[in-house]
């Protein structure tokens, strides 16, 4: 226990401070990392602790950016007020589609997610005269204040905190304790009284939620939000850092995005075949590490601690 | 509204069926005797079109039927790499999770994608029809491209040679006991390890061939495969996956409400396709012609 709020302690520090030594170009990736962490977080209620694949969670992650992209380009809402009507109306679609999505498992949930998916996707394309169409929504500039990348990445940083406790708190709670136990044994969980699909419903509509809210960080982060964002090609990147951090582990998710971001970075800097090299890498760690970065290293540090008694 | 274009609307939805049967078809036997989804299963169609057009490009200035000797070599070449990536890669998945698949199928997209990108350019590429396929038929007084015809030729013999296949050879019967349960088929003595990369390879071959037909339909551009993929998701789950019969009503189906809703609601065409596709899983998962033992 005090080794995590330790571990936790220093993390925030790290956060707070980093960003102060470092050029401008690694605050916007530090910005960046905790967007797709947040909104990898929120993928992980539906995976990690739900058990279920939602290849189709972009659209919330979408839905989220245009409602924030929208009411500040066209009714030039402030950013604050922008971020709870996000994850309002991300809530609002989960609430919706989620509906249908909880009856269904494994497979066919993952077909359904993506269908609906890219129905959002599709709507969003095609509505030219409310969203742009293709051409996306430009000119989302954040508040004054928030201009400079550093106190962009404060912003964020503030947000991601407060999110991901409160999803820290959701897994901890007796609710999270009956996703794991749905992820389980759905059957035998129905059978000690607990209404299944109402409990996978909820927990959609929240993952639904703060997946908005990381979209609503993201338009004004790189002031305009598009179509793609939508996509069932997105839709694979929380899935990937999640198995990439190690889905069950709460900080999976974060250790993923900080090491598919930074990769990311880092791999664009010299080459134009970003895909290339991702996909080759899901292989690689889908093949070799199937329990994701946090499961190997927890592995070692077990092994370390009984060696050493 | 006349009747001859009502007619020439259904005869396009049909060709589009059509194309969407060749792609969906490896698709859905591969997802139901290997229980894999191949989110690449496109990307690969599209590399059958590319190797279609390189085929051409060296062949016709020398021959006169170069078009009709690439399509299959596009299908045989890609049936070589399909049966590499089964040998290599998704042998080593068979017993993974459900997530760890369509991660790696996923990825498989991403680097196939790429690789296109690498050896084919960002140009588009087209093929220059052959005399015999440059001039429209009328058909009841409807105008259809020549060359559709052969796409509907192409796709019912598919249908009807992979009908035959599973039918009436030893090997398709091995398949379609697969289909329906992998374990009794081991148990008789089958191995199930070669099955499956034949199964593989004949998937890809097909998509592969689907890729040369399309190429001469119009130019072959990257991206293609990342619209068609979920277009042939739709298919597979409407007709329901693992069976011949539902991919081929489920191409027609999604090709006819395609080329008639964008006559009144050209917005609305993908969304229509997607509503009925939820409307199927929510009510029938396994589709009009699946069998429910899979749920």
């Amino acid at each position: 226990m005090q080794r995590r709020t330790f571990i936790v302690f220093f993390l925030i520090v790290m956060a707070v401070v980093l960003p102060l030594v470092v050029k401008e170009f690694w605050v916007h990736i530090f910005s960046e990392i905790l967007i797709h962490a947040l909104f990898a977080l929120s993928f992980n209620l539906i995976f990690g602790y739900m058990g279920q694949l939602s290849f189709g969670h972009a659209a919330y992650y979408g839905i989220g950016a245009y409602t924030t992209g929208l009411l500040m380009v066209k009714a030039n809402l402030p950013l604050f007020v922008c971020l709870p009507i996000s994850m309002i109306t991300a809530g609002i679609a989960a609430t919706i589609l989620g509906y249908f999505c909880v009856r269904l498992r494994g497979i066919y949930f993952a077909i359904l997610t993506m269908a609906f998916g890219q129905l959002v996707y599709y709507i969003i394309f095609q509505w030219y005269s409310f969203t742009g169409g293709d051409n996306g929504l430009q000119g989302i500039n954040p508040p004054e204040i928030l201009m400079k990348a550093q106190n962009y990445y404060y912003f964020v940083l503030v947000v991601f905190i407060i999110a991901g406790y409160i999803l820290y708190r959701i897994g901890e709670s007796p609710f999270g304790y009956t996703l794991r136990a749905i992820r389980d044994n759905a059957e035998r969980t129905e059978f000690i009284g607990i209404n299944v699909q109402r409990y996978m419903h909820m927990n959609f509509i929240i993952a639904g939620m703060f997946a908005g809210l990381a979209g609503a960080l993201w338009g004004p982060f790189i002031r305009s939000v598009a179509p793609d964002l939508c996509n069932w090609h997105h839709s694979g990147i929380p899935v990937f850092m999640t198995i990439l951090g190690g889905p069950f582990y709460f900080f999976g998710p974060l250790v993923g995005s900080i090491i598919y971001t930074f990769l990311m970075a880092i791999v664009t800097g010299y080459t134009e075949y970003w895909p290339l090299v991702s996909g080759t890498i899901i292989i690689l760690v889908v093949l070799s590490l199937p329990s994701g970065f946090l499961g190997v290293a927890d592995n070692v540090i077990k092994k370390l601690f009984v060696r050493g008694n | 509204m006349d009747l001859t274009f009502i007619f020439a609307q259904f005869l396009s939805g049909l060709t589009y069926g059509m194309v969407l049967f060749l792609v969906s078809a490896g698709l859905s036997l591969i997802f139901g005797v290997m229980n894999i989804l191949n989110f690449a299963h496109a990307t690969l169609w599209l590399m059958g079109a590319y190797f279609c057009y390189t085929f051409w490009n060296y062949l016709h200035q020398t021959l006169s039927i170069a078009l009709w000797i690439s399509i299959p070599l596009a299908g045989l070449v890609m049936a070589l790499i399909g049966a590499f990536i089964e040998i290599v890669l998704i042998r080593r998945i068979y017993k993974r999770e459900l997530y760890e698949q369509l991660l790696i199928t996923y990825a498989l997209t991403l680097i196939l994608g790429d690789l296109i990108k690498i050896f084919w350019g960002v140009t588009d590429k087209l093929i220059e029809r052959p005399e015999i396929i440059q001039k429209p038929v009328f058909i009841f007084g409807a105008p259809l491209d020549s060359y559709f015809i052969f796409v509907n030729l192409a796709g019912i013999f598919v249908a009807v040679a992979l009908w035959c296949f599973l039918k009436f050879t030893r090997y398709g019967h091995i398949v379609k006991a697969a289909v329906y349960s992998r374990e009794m088929v081991s148990a008789l003595g089958i191995p199930i390890p070669k099955i499956y990369t034949m199964v593989f390879t004949l998937g890809i071959f097909i998509a592969g061939f689907a890729g040369g037909i399309q190429a001469p339909i119009g130019s072959v551009t990257l991206g293609m495969d990342m619209s068609i993929i979920i277009q042939a998701f739709c298919v597979v789950v409407i007709g329901g996956f693992g069976s011949l019969i539902g991919t081929f009503v489920g191409s027609l189906i999604v090709g006819e409400v395609y080329s008639f809703s964008i006559l009144y609601w050209p917005d609305g065409a993908m969304v229509l396709i997607f509503v009925i596709t939820a409307f199927i899983l929510i009510v029938r998962p396994w589709g009009l012609f699946g069998t429910p033992t899979r749920m």
